[in-house]
């Protein structure tokens, strides 16, 4: 396999502007405590399958090698970016305060727009634009409410919340 | 004391209800009010968030904005959706350009995010009113040895969930002391309990429970209390599934924070629904 090696001038400036008020992704100097610290890469393949390295990750949004970080993210569902369990440790153990999780979030992001999410998370988000919740309301749960004293779960305006969510794109890609 | 907005989030809602019915009735021992609205999902931190940030910060704002019209905070009872509308309200009030992004959506349906409530974690109104969950606990839990579990986004990241220690949390241990029961310490204290790598990928997420399970064993402790709708599922469910694999007798009980107290305050197992659990009670429990 041949590496593309082409920067991306574009891809650089949308991962700088993952963070609040900063481009500080610059400041990594790649010293691997978020890799380190990870629960998945400790649990990944000692024979390099299913590898998870947010070190990596990093490293290749950084340098804008996009097509790498994207090639990484080619198959439904791979590992980079979904392995990511969103327990931010990286974010807290990172000596210069680098939004680790949120440029996973992107990588997630533009991995869903390319159809490569999760069926998990693509059910998700399709329950949300239709009941407006993850986990809709079910005739079975309202009776064990009743019969625990609970007031019934109050409706939310599903009409107003696909609007919103037609209005950002949500719809075209489930 | 403020009335609070009540954001009982879609897993406890609309599944696993009785952990609302303990939070409801500690809370009101207590004298904490709420009210209800139509929130909608938090959106999941976990979820939506990885689908689209837009449309997570989007509706996080929506649901705030339903607090903000009745300029009441709002107290929530799961982790995941604290984490979800602290995080929006963090990263809208510190990015203008993000805040303008969807208060132009926001616009089309006739809202504005302003940024003008808090939103609070239970664990932490309990931690407040430490002293009147003490007045209020007729039994002592002092026979229940207890692994405590706060939970990821309880207190990850540090800047927006500004509740505890992120990588050596106490909230938690604190108020299960305050039953009168002895928090057992096991070195994996800040782990994940795997639940979102859990879905696409079972077998890390197995390894990492595994990981957890073995140090609160190594622990002795009876049960396992947690503050996350998330946690508790993951825990309740999966043990069984790790046992089988990794050969091993887990089966060790999972209790709601709200849950210990509110048997510590008299209150019985069967008004709070608790045989809903799916790992069965152990003698500890029973004895209780």
């Amino acid at each position: 396999m041949s590496l593309p090696l082409g920067i991306d001038f574009e891809f650089r400036k949308v991962i700088m502007d993952v963070h609040i008020g900063s481009d500080k992704i610059k400041y990594c100097y790649q010293c691997s405590r978020c890799t380190d610290s990870c629960p998945v890469a400790a649990v990944a393949n000692p024979f390099y399958e299913n590898i998870f390295d947010p070190r990596l990750i990093v490293l290749g949004t950084l340098l804008g090698y996009k097509d790498i970080v994207m090639s990484l993210v080619s198959e439904k569902g791979s590992i980079v970016p979904w392995g990511c369990t969103v327990c931010d440790t990286c974010d807290t153990v990172c000596p210069q305060a680098i939004e680790v999780t949120e440029i996973i979030t992107l990588a997630k992001n533009v991995a869903t727009g390319a159809g490569l999410a999760p069926d998990s998370i693509v059910a998700q988000a399709q329950a949300v634009f239709d009941s407006a919740k993850a986990i809709p309301s079910q005739p079975a749960i309202e009776r064990r409410r009743v019969q625990l004293g609970l007031p019934a779960v109050a409706a939310p305006d599903v009409n107003e919340v696909q609007t919103l969510l037609k209005n950002i794109g949500v719809d075209k890609k489930l | 004391m403020a009335e609070y907005k009540m954001f009982e989030g879609c897993t406890i809602g609309n599944r696993i209800p009785f952990i609302e019915a303990s939070s409801r009735k500690v809370l009101d021992k207590i004298g904490v009010q709420t009210s209800q609205a139509p929130f909608t999902c938090c959106p999941d931190p976990t979820g939506m968030k990885s689908f689209d940030n837009m449309a997570w910060l989007t509706m996080g704002a929506r649901n705030i904005c339903l607090a903000e019209s009745e300029g009441k905070p709002i107290i929530s009872l799961c982790n995941g959706c604290t984490n979800t509308l602290r995080g929006v309200q963090h990263q809208l009030k510190h990015d203008s350009l993000k805040k303008e992004k969807v208060n132009t959506e926001l616009a089309k349906i006739g809202k504005e995010f302003k940024g003008s409530i808090d939103v609070v974690h239970f664990v932490d109104v309990l931690k407040d009113n430490l002293d009147k969950v003490k007045g209020a606990i007729t039994k002592q839990m002092s026979n229940l040895k207890v692994a405590c579990h706060p939970g990821c986004h309880y207190m990850r990241p540090v800047e927006w969930m500004e509740s505890d220690d992120p990588m050596r949390p106490k909230n938690l241990k604190e108020i299960v002391a305050a039953t009168g029961a002895n928090v057992v310490d096991y070195d994996e204290l800040a782990l994940c309990c795997g639940n979102a790598v859990a879905g696409p990928y079972p077998e890390h997420g197995d390894a990492i429970l595994k990981q957890k399970m073995d140090s609160i064993k190594k622990a002795g402790a009876d049960v396992i209390v947690v503050n996350c709708p998330a946690c508790f599922q993951r825990f309740d469910t999966a043990q069984r599934d790790i046992s089988k694999k990794f050969d091993t007798e887990y089966n060790v009980p999972v209790l709601y924070l709200t849950e210990l107290i509110a048997l510590a305050m008299g209150i019985s197992s069967e008004d709070i629904g608790m045989k809903n659990h799916r790992v069965r009670r152990n003698t500890a429990i029973e004895n209780l």
